[in-house]
Parts: structure tokens; C-alpha cells; sequence
């Protein structure tokens, strides 16, 4: 792997059995096989892509078409069936926010919780709780139980751990939608802080005029290829062309 | 390698994973806590009341004889049947957000392991109170043991839980394949009553070698046999090469099983 490049993906295919009725039991599995047909759907079929350091790239495309799946194949919580994907440095995703938050816990114990989730050790939680606190707006708040919170306030916090975790890769999933405008504001440029301290970022959205605001690069993925690579705003362009005739 | 390396890079997600476990166990409960110790307590009472009142089988001590077996047995037991649903209890987690799979099977056996060193303490203040006594050379042994355990736990653990991913009725079919398995096990018996035709099935067994060790250390209060300890670490270790193997074949699809 050459030194230039942090994520290489190279040939990724990976398909899903979807299936019609699925059993988990034995009798299930030994008695009813025909009940467990399955479709096989290729999801991405051909898919290759360099990610340059400190770079932000985008990836676009119709509801369907893979990039989500391309999304989670990075983050390891799936395998690709064929190719190679090479990641370099700590990897943090933001694909779903506050998991194993318990709610009858408080806010200050979900962060230990779940910055020990994203593999942070208790010394490195210590140095990021306040600046994780400060950046939520829960300071009040943030030895209640979590169950107390709003929804906003619940998204705040679960942000703020995931933004705090320092990877050198960040993988974001459609979630710039957190909390009120003046958060959402916050979250962006707290994004643009990330990439210029040299962090790599992979933006899955469909909010198109976002991805022109912070990425470097888009890649539109259709049917499980890439489809156009370029600058956003050429990508999009031809993106928008399509998008219309269909 | 790399795997050790990430899962040491985890360690603050197994401790709060095994801390909330203690914790929760016995939340909402007046004694709380002391339910640990208070449980084993009670269940020696009852031993000792059977074996030696009602039931007087000629072993001496009998009690102490299948205590010493049952406290480690129990720990080996609910890491399998426990931990069968150790994955499938946090689909949630394991669908949504990448971390080293092992991390949730390693968390549920080292809750059990620090729940049987709890019990064990019993066993210990049970030794000198009732004036048994305690053997503290043969006691040196006893962390090799319990590590040969916790070895042949976790690989364990680490098997079914990966299973019962895929097949849900493991968890039921593991009922009784554990029951079978402590009949195969010499805990309410010694090594000594075993038929010579079935001694090969028992020196199989990774966990013929750990009970005796433990039957040794506290009952009889001798060193076990270096034979003894090698056959055990030997199994503990093979078996634990097996366990992670099979897991690393059967994560790769969990998240799309779930």
C-alpha cells in the first residue's frame, strides 16, 4: 500500500441473500428448506476507490444503489465477498450515534460507556470528557439519566462522543441532521476543524449542497459501480442530469 | 497478533461491559451485592446437610469433596449456556458499530470468572473455619488452574455464541450436551471411580484435567501432579486455538445474520 493513500479499496464486490421467510431453528432449517428461498442481490459489484490523506470525499447516489453498504464494508461491520479494503489508523463512524447508551444511566456514564465502544481506553476518555461535555451544550444536565433527555438532547451527546474519539478516519452516514440549526452549524464546522487538522473523511448524503460544502471529491455510485468520480460540483452536475430524467 | 493488539486496544469496553454485568446483576435486591457470597453459602449448607445427614456415601467429607468440583463446574456451565446468547443479546450493537467481535464473549466469561473467584472465597473461609485447613504450596497452583479454565470457557464460549447466531436452537440442544457433560466430568464423583474402558473418553475431556486439580488443591490438599497441570494446559490451550478460529470464520457474517 503506498504511503499517499489511507483507504484503498480495490475490486469490492459483496452480495445479500435476501430472504423470503427466514428461520432461525432447526426445524425450520432441517423441515421447511423450500420456505428458505433466497434471492442472492448484488449489492456492489465492481467497486474501487483511493482516499488520500486528509481528504474529504463524498459518496452519492440513488436510495439502493450501495453506497451505504459501501459505508459499512469500511467501517468492518461487514466483509466484502471479493476485493481488498486497506484502512490506515483509527477508524471512527458516525453511522449510528449512542449505541449501548443505557438510559437509566447518566450522561457523563454513557460517555465512558460508549467512548469505551469506539475502543478509547479510560485515560483517554478522562482527557476528552470535557471538551466532550462542552461541545454537547448538556453541562446542566449531564449527571441526569439519560432517559430524561430529549431526543435532540440525546443526538447532542451521542455526536459529541463520536466527534471526540480523534480517528484519523472518519465515516459519516446522513447524520448532519443533529439537533437545532445553530448545532447543526456547530457540527459543521467542527467537521471542517477535523479535515484540516488532517483527519480523512467518507460522507454518505443526499444532501448534495453539504457534500459541496466540506468534500474534496465526489464519487456517484450506481448499481454497485462507480458510476462518475470528480470534483462535487462536475459530479453533481451530471448527478442532478440524471436524477431528472429518471 | 493483530488480534490481541486491537482487543487490548478495547480493554476499557470489556472492563465496562463486565462492570455493568456485576453491577446489574443483582440491582433492585435489598442485600445487592452479598448475594454473591450469600448464594454459595446456601448451597453448601444444603450440600452439607444431604450428603452428610441424609445421603452418607462413604466418601469422607462429601460435601466439601463436590463443592470444591461443582464451584468451578458451575463456571465452566454458564459461560457455554450463558454465553450462547452473549452476541445475540446485543444484535443492536454488533449490527450497528464496529468493535472486535471477541470483546462480548471475553466480557461475559471474565463476569462469570470474577462471580466463581467470589464463591471461592467461601470455599476458602469454609477450609479454615470447619478446620479442613489449607495447603497454601498447593494453593500456588491453583492460578495455573483457573487460568486452564477460563482458557477452555472463553474458547467455549466463543463457539456457541458464534452458533447461535446462525442456529437459535443451540442454546436449547447446549442443555443438555452440558448436563451429559458433567456426567462425563468427575465432579460428583472422583477420577478413581472411572471404568477403565471410559478412562480415554475422560482424558479427552479438557475439563477432566482442571477438576481434578481444583479436587486436589482444596480437597485433598496436595500439589496436583505436573501430569495433571501439563494435560490441562495442553487442552486449554488447543482448544482455545480451535475456539478462535471458528469465530473468526462465523463474524464475518454477523451483521447480516442478525
Amino acid at each position: 500500500m503506498s504511503k499517499k493513500y489511507v483507504i484503498e479499496v480495490s475490486h469490492i464486490s459483496k452480495h445479500f441473500r435476501v430472504f423470503k421467510d427466514k428461520g432461525y431453528t432447526l426445524k425450520d432449517i432441517v423441515l421447511f428448506k423450500a420456505r428458505r428461498t433466497y434471492e442472492e442481490r448484488q449489492v456492489i459489484k465492481d467497486i474501487s476507490f483511493k482516499v488520500r490523506k486528509g481528504e474529504a470525499v463524498g459518496l452519492i447516489g440513488k436510495n439502493g444503489c450501495g453506497k451505504s453498504t459501501t459505508l459499512k464494508l469500511l467501517t468492518r461491520i461487514m466483509y466484502p465477498d471479493s476485493g481488498i479494503i486497506n484502512i490506515k489508523g483509527r477508524v471512527s463512524s458516525l453511522l449510528e450515534l449512542g449505541a449501548g447508551f443505557h438510559p437509566d444511566m447518566s450522561g457523563r456514564h454513557n460517555i465512558y460507556i460508549n467512548a469505551a465502544i469506539f475502543g478509547l481506553t479510560r485515560k483517554e476518555i478522562d482527557l476528552r470528557l470535557d471538551s466532550i461535555i462542552k461541545f454537547s451544550e448538556l453541562e446542566e444536565f449531564i449527571d441526569n439519566p439519560v432517559r430524561t433527555y430529549s431526543s435532540g438532547m440525546y443526538m447532542r451527546l451521542a455526536f459529541a462522543v463520536a466527534i471526540n474519539v480523534d480517528a484519523d478516519v472518519l465515516l459519516i452516514d446522513e447524520i448532519l441532521a443533529v439537533g437545532d440549526m445553530s448545532f447543526q452549524a456547530k457540527c459543521f464546522n467542527r467537521l471542517k476543524e477535523i479535515k484540516a487538522k488532517g483527519v480523512t473523511i467518507v460522507i454518505v448524503s443526499h444532501s448534495l449542497s453539504q457534500i459541496e460544502e466540506i468534500c474534496d471529491r465526489s464519487i456517484w455510485i450506481k448499481d454497485g459501480i462507480v458510476e462518475m468520480e470528480g470534483t462535487p460540483e462536475k459530479v453533481h452536475e451530471e448527478y442532478k442530469k440524471y436524477m431528472m430524467n429518471n | 497478533m493483530k488480534l490481541i493488539n486491537e482487543l487490548y486496544n478495547y480493554r476499557e469496553m470489556i472492563f465496562s461491559l463486565v462492570r455493568r454485568d456485576l453491577k446489574g446483576r443483582y440491582k433492585g435486591s435489598v442485600l445487592g451485592f452479598l448475594w454473591t457470597f450469600l448464594n454459595p453459602l446456601f448451597q453448601l449448607g444444603i450440600y452439607t446437610l444431604v450428603f452428610s445427614v441424609i445421603l452418607d456415601g462413604g466418601v469422607e467429607d462429601y460435601y466439601m469433596f463436590l463443592f470444591v468440583a461443582l464451584v468451578p463446574w458451575i463456571f465452566f456451565s454458564t459461560s457455554v449456556l450463558g454465553g450462547a446468547t452473549c452476541i445475540w443479546d446485543q444484535q443492536d450493537l454488533v449490527k450497528k458499530i464496529y468493535f472486535p467481535r471477541e470483546v462480548l464473549p471475553i466480557s461475559f466469561v471474565l463476569s462469570q470468572l470474577i462471580n466463581m473467584i467470589l464463591s471461592m472465597l467461601v470455599v476458602f473461609a469454609f477450609l479454615v473455619f470447619s478446620g479442613r485447613g489449607i495447603n497454601w504450596v498447593a494453593m500456588l497452583c491453583l492460578p495455573v488452574v483457573i487460568i486452564d479454565e477460563l482458557l477452555l470457557s472463553l474458547s467455549m464460549a466463543m463457539i456457541v455464541s458464534g452458533i447461535t447466531v446462525y442456529l437459535r436452537d443451540i442454546q436449547y440442544i447446549l442443555n443438555i450436551i452440558v448436563m451429559g457433560w458433567q456426567f462425563m466430568t468427575p465432579v460428583l464423583y472422583g477420577i478413581d471411580r472411572v471404568p477403565k474402558e471410559l478412562m480415554p473418553v475422560f482424558m479427552l475431556n479438557p475439563m477432566t484435567p482442571v477438576i481434578i486439580a481444583y479436587r486436589d488443591i482444596f480437597y485433598y490438599k496436595k500439589v496436583p501432579e505436573l501430569q495433571t497441570l501439563f494435560h490441562g494446559s495442553a487442552m486449554g490451550i488447543a482448544v482455545l486455538l480451535i475456539g478462535i478460529f471458528i469465530f473468526s470464520r462465523l463474524k464475518r457474517r454477523f451483521a447480516e445474520v442478525l
